[in-house]
């Protein structure tokens, strides 16, 4: 039995600090989003990154800009 | 307050009894929260990273920092004063500094004059207050780089005018820095309207936290060299230099979760309810009616303000004939009462107020204190003058 593939968007930050401080806001706001470690493809970093779907996407960007909570790398993952 | 020791008047060496839900959160952070914060994304690892932004968020309200990453979690006040020092200031800077300093600024002071800092004092009066006129005389004597005052004395409670000498400091282009150990909790704290550039605080004192943590507020536009170069968890890890970014620049290592997590329950316990403020003005009373008392005593000097005035709640005294350490001692064997005799790593200060020589025998009021453990002080304290003399 083969499980649907799915496409999610990682978000990662510059500090663990800012990567709460965005879980934090979004999930408030309304926003779904689940703290990963993040992936390669985010290259130098380490440590939380956030994983959402990308219709939430645009809406997390406005929200974290507003709040001035930075973003360092934003990259496309397919999950199984 | 136990059988060991029935009444603590040492808060400003370390606060004592902590409140119960800090000793609660020392726990959980042990047991629930055991990952290393910012290093796993595991379940354990997650807790202990959104214990940590919680406290920092938590505490950076308390003392009225506006960003939570300008408040970086240390192993006390003192790794603060260090960073905010030997990370700011350079070989041919001049610093006027307060004569009533703490060894905490002294002794990183003393090692960057050896290296060519240009250290000048503003003296203390006779109350170890720093005056801003005379503050300033010496802030416009010469380029100035920083002005440091400590917010308030370990020896005579002496809360110092930080606003007025952080307008001082900004009008020549100077820094303010701040070693605000005696100042958390004692005193309401709010590094944005007091315009200060840097604040160091312990989390142990007046904050009624564990040992062992404290914090630094630096203002976002300074940028002092760190100390410690190490993992930070976030960041660019490949990288050999350490991230600029904070608070990781200033948090190299795994933190001290269970410190932190004391630290943070223990800020709540206070604002909550407008607890804080009731604490204070315990406190007034409690070091009002112990200075007063002790003043009354013969042969006692008390060291500072006048007893009703505003201090933090400190006193120090000095008797004409019995010496501090077995004032100290007697109180301790005889009374169960905890005091602290000597020069309070502070040779500044006694300098200063003329005790160098002698020391103080230093009474500090604080969270779990009574006003019948302020006249058991000063009943006890009777009758060791009176034997004495």
């Amino acid at each position: 039995m083969s499980r649907e593939r799915s496409e999610f968007v990682v978000l990662g930050f510059p500090s663990t600090h800012d990567a709460l401080a965005a879980e934090s806001l979004l999930k408030d706001l309304g926003v779904p989003v689940v703290p990963v470690p993040a992936p390669q493809e985010i290259g130098a970093l380490c440590g939380i990154a956030l994983r959402l779907v990308p219709g939430d996407v645009l809406r997390a960007r406005e929200l974290l800009e507003r709040a001035s909570i930075p973003i360092a790398a934003e990259v496309t993952v397919d999950d199984v | 307050m136990t059988e060991l020791c029935p009444i603590y008047l040492d808060h400003a060496a370390t606060s004592w009894p902590k409140p119960q839900p800090v000793l609660d959160a020392v726990v959980s952070a042990l047991t629930e929260c055991g990952g290393n914060p910012g290093r796993g994304v595991h379940a354990l690892g997650l807790a202990a990273s959104r214990l940590i932004f919680e406290a920092r968020g938590d505490v950076a309200a308390f003392l009225g920092v506006p960003d939570a990453r300008d408040l970086a979690f240390l192993s006390g006040c003192t790794e603060g004063t260090n960073i905010m020092l030997k990370g700011l200031l350079k070989p041919g800077d001049r610093v006027a500094v307060s004569s009533m300093e703490h060894n905490a600024v002294a002794r990183p002071l003393h090692v960057l004059a050896m290296n060519g800092l240009e250290v000048d004092v503003i003296e203390a009066d006779e109350t170890g207050f720093i005056d801003p006129d005379r503050a300033e005389a010496v802030v416009r004597a010469k380029p100035t780089r920083a002005v440091i005052c400590l917010h308030a004395s370990n020896v005579t409670g002496t809360i110092q005018p930080i606003g007025d000498l952080a307008d001082i400091a900004h009008a020549a282009g100077a820094l303010m820095l701040v070693d605000g150990a005696q100042g958390g909790g004692h005193l309401p704290v709010d590094v944005a309207s007091l315009a200060v550039d840097a604040y160091a605080v312990s989390g142990h004192k007046g904050l009624l936290g564990p040992q062992g943590v404290g914090g630094l507020y630096l203002a976002p536009s300074l940028q002092p060299e760190e100390l410690l170069q190490g993992g930070t968890g976030g960041g660019s890890s490949e990288l050999p230099t350490q991230p600029e970014m904070r608070p990781d620049r200033y948090e190299a290592g795994t933190p001290n979760t269970p410190g932190i997590a004391g630290l943070g329950a223990a800020v709540r316990f206070l604002a909550e309810d407008g607890r804080a403020e009731r604490q204070r003005a315990e406190e007034a009373a409690l070091v009002g009616r112990l200075a007063e008392g002790l003043a009354e005593l013969p042969g006692i000097r008390v060291l500072g303000p006048a007893p009703h005035a505003p201090r933090v709640p400190v006193v120090s005294v000095v008797h004409d004939r019995v010496p501090a350490d077995r004032i100290a001692f007697t109180l301790d064997k005889r009374y169960g009462i905890a005091v602290r005799a000597g020069l309070h790593c502070a040779p500044w200060a006694h300098r200063a107020l003329g005790t160098l020589g002698t020391g103080a025998v230093r009474f500090s009021v604080g969270f779990g204190d009574t006003a019948d453990d302020i006249e058991a002080a000063i009943d006890a304290m009777r009758a060791i003058v009176k034997e004495g003399a």
